[in-house]
């Protein structure tokens, strides 16, 4: 149901609890589609032997060979291209952007073709396919590694854009994004895979059910319940949310947390709703602040009925700026639980 | 165009700055990052692709340039930056994040530029040809004999952005090399498995421009062949696509475990270490004793270490600074 | 019955780091199961349950443990 509090994202532990890291859960709903259903293929760099650089195709190819699992050249314009064109087809391929950077260099497949072909065959065709791809930065990888994008991805009309931040939520949201007719961007955080060689955040490694199941799109979670503001968030930045969250509670603030999960088709209702119940609002964004969105979430409840807050809305995201390598300089500008505690603080001194 | 003895001297000296440099590279990179390795920590965070082996492909190309020649490299830079002349003690600040680095910590390994002697980066592969694609143009359009060199890997050949490339500067004549370093791997992809043809210098006839191959990681045949290209680049022939067969002696990147590389393939490339090889050459040649070689040899990693020292000593920029150098 | 780091998933005698647990601590497990995902030298490893039972978990997530080191316990 819309907006239900899921306790799967509170680690308690339960009979037949197996937690998956969301590498691994990606990994597990890719395979069960896989064997469901012929049409389904995986394409892009490194994700046959290796198993993805970021463990998300691991045990693929051992399972369904060279054929369905296939590493390509460092070419994306042609093969993010082909998956459109095999989609068109009818098959079902899932492709992956190794780093959500890299979009510059065959964007045009993806928002003139991918996002727009349905539209201009009047839905005659469909591009079932899933551009999976990694983001995120905070561990020194510099300016063209780092990036979320998730304004540049939600901004432009024809595509779905989902981001789990557990890997319940990735694996149920993988399942429906193969299974959709539709173009789905599928973007995963980096620091929420469970990489032993990149810091994970253990919030993300959840109880995920071994048997098939898919999570609707445009439906946000209230993954805390609270009563006094509300922390709007996407991937890395509801686990920011929910730390700030406890940093609140010991100054007897009551936050609620909503997780988006999806980005386009975007769930206003549960937001909206949160924001009536609290009357404040804190968007986090890992993305760059300006033309995003924060301030997309801030329009959606202004343009509903501004009088549902009662005090200015906040933002905690990334400044204007390329994402410096040097690590203070980094800090200094990724959102962090300490930083959505100070907005708090400054939306109740006005 | 084979090289004097000067100039042979000027790359083995070359390569081993480069050589150690990369070596210290690689044992400060794990500071910190053991027994957990987490890339985000230690002194040298981040990522870390090191150019041990792929020296010769550097100093056969640089030793023919001048500060006004323009060099774009890719995500693997450090004996590129080091063969045009980059300053090493702001480029091993840039490394480490310090307010003294090149940028002032801002690019980090991947994005060393330095304008003093025309050198960029782009971490995005294939990304660097367009740029020096456009400094030729300029240099053309200028009536300036200097050239533009953009290095790229053998991976990087079958983006669309090395076909543009090319076909541009062969329709406007311009003064470019384009130079492959081919190590064989695309990280974990051979170029075998995403290649369609064996040498990627036959793509030039696609473009009207010579094509070269140098085989076996030879920075003689190098110098020879990068030297008629860029001669006839400045004398206004147009641009020339050279192939290096190289060998990257490690990973892709630091964190690597290179399960894709065949057995023995290490152990095989090693026995083949082109900074040794370059070494007996000048010996035998007489270009150098055996005590000139112990002399060169503390040089170099003494300009090492000097680097290293002032990067390790400079201090942090503010987090502040984050916000500044967005425009000017 | 100790969960123990088996001493032939690696050839030195690098130390390993525990990057997730994939059950929590009292959950009840099967054999066979994959229980917990090991780093050493980067290259991840999977460790599974050796019996079926309740498990105790005794080095927590970025616990440093040698080879044939113990992580934990089934009853």
């Amino acid at each position: 149901m819309k907006g239900q509090a899921n306790k799967c994202l509170s680690n308690n532990h339960m009979e037949n609890e197996r937690k998956l890291t969301i590498a691994r859960s990606m990994a597990e709903a890719t395979a069960q589609e896989m064997r469901r259903d012929d049409n389904v293929f995986v394409m892009g760099e490194d994700i046959g032997k290796l198993g993805g650089v970021y463990g998300n195709t691991r045990g693929l190819i051992e399972e369904f060979g060279s054929t369905r699992i296939r590493d390509t050249p460092i070419s994306e314009t042609a093969f993010i291209g082909a998956a459109v064109g095999a989609a068109q087809d009818g098959m079902r391929p899932i492709v992956e952007l190794m780093f959500v950077d890299f979009f510059g260099v065959c964007f045009d497949a993806i928002y003139n073709l991918m996002a727009k072909n349905i539209y201009f065959s009047g839905g005659k065709f469909q591009v079932p396919m899933v551009l999976m791809t990694s983001g995120g930065g905070g561990y020194s990888d510099g300016g063209q590694h780092s990036q979320v994008l998730y304004g540049t991805f939600a901004h432009l009309p024809g595509m779905k854009v989902v981001c789990p931040s557990n890997a319940y939520d990735a694996k149920g949201l993988m399942t429906t994004a193969i299974r959709d007719n539709n173009p789905v961007v599928y973007m995963y955080h980096k620091s929420l895979q469970g990489m032993g060689w990149l810091g994970t955040e253990q919030g993300a490694t959840v109880h995920t059910p071994e048997e098939e199941y898919s999570i609707p799109f445009g439906e946000a979670k209230i993954v805390k319940e609270g009563s006094d503001v509300t922390i709007v968030g996407v991937g890395l930045g509801v686990h920011n949310g929910l730390k700030a969250a406890k940093l609140l509670e010991e100054k007897g603030v009551n936050a609620e947390v909503v997780d988006l999960r999806t980005l386009v088709p975007l769930d206003r209702d549960t937001v909206f709703n949160s924001v009536k119940k609290t009357g404040h609002l804190i968007v986090v964004d890992e993305d760059y602040k300006s033309f995003g969105l924060t301030g997309e979430i801030i329009a959606t409840i202004a343009e509903r009925d501004i009088s549902a807050l009662k005090a200015s809305p906040q933002r905690v995201a990334y400044p204007d700026i390329p994402i410096p390598f040097s690590r203070p300089m980094e800090r200094y500008a990724l959102p962090n639980p300490e930083k959505i505690v100070n907005a708090y603080a400054k939306m109740k001194e006005q | 165009m084979l090289p004097t003895s000067e100039k042979k001297k000027w790359m083995y000296e070359n390569m081993l700055v480069s050589r150690f440099f990369e070596e210290a590279m690689e044992t400060i990179y794990m500071e910190g990052k053991t027994p957990v390795f987490n890339m985000a920590e230690g002194p040298i965070p981040g990522e870390m692709h090191l150019s041990t082996g792929q020296e010769p492909c550097a100093v056969g190309v640089c030793a023919h340039l001048k500060p006004s020649d323009i060099v774009t490299a890719t995500h693997r830079p450090h004996h590129q930056a080091i063969a045009k002349g980059v300053n090493l003690k702001m480029m091993a600040a840039e490394i480490f994040g310090k307010k003294t680095g090149l940028s002032g910590g801002r690019g980090g390994h991947m994005h060393i530029f330095d304008a003093d002697v025309n050198f960029a980066c782009s971490g995005i592969i294939a990304q660097g040809l367009g740029p020096a694609v456009g400094a030729a143009l300029s240099k053309q359009m200028k009536g300036d004999d200097s050239v533009a060199v953009a290095f790229l890997g053998e991976g990087a050949v079958n983006q669309g952005a090395f076909h543009e490339a090319l076909n541009l500067a062969a329709v406007w004549k311009l003064p470019v090399i384009f130079v492959i370093e081919d190590n064989s791997w695309g990280i974990s992809v051979s170029k075998a498995e995403s290649t369609a043809v064996k040498h990627n210098a036959v793509r030039a006839q696609a473009y009207n421009m010579p094509g070269r191959f140098i085989a076996d990681n030879d920075p003689i045949a190098l110098y020879d062949i990068a030297g008629i290209a860029i001669e006839d680049a400045r004398a206004g022939k147009g641009p020339t696509l050279i192939e290096v067969e190289t060998y990257r002696l490690a990973g892709h990147f630091m964190g690597d475990a290179e399960g894709y590389r065949p057995d023995g393939e290490i152990d095989r490339l090693k026995s083949k270490d082109p900074i040794i090889r370059m070494k007996n050459l000048l010996i035998d040649e007489n270009v150098i004793s055996e005590d000139e070689n112990l002399q060169i040899t503390l040089k170099a990693q003494k300009l090492v270490d000097e680097a290293i020292e002032f990067a390790r000593e400079s201090d942090y920029p503010e987090p502040e600074e984050a916000l500044d150098k967005v425009f000017v | 019955m100790d969960i123990t780091i088996p001493t032939t998933l690696w050839d030195e005698d690098s130390d390993a780091v525990i990057t997730s647990w994939l059950v929590s601590d009292g959950a009840a497990v099967n054999e066979g199961d994959l229980i917990a995902e090991i780093m050493v030298e980067k290259i991840q490893h999977e460790i599974h349950a050796p019996k079926t039972g309740t498990i105790s978990i005794s080095q927590a997530v970025e616990a440093v443990v040698a080879k044939g080191g113990t992580i934990g316990s089934i009853a």
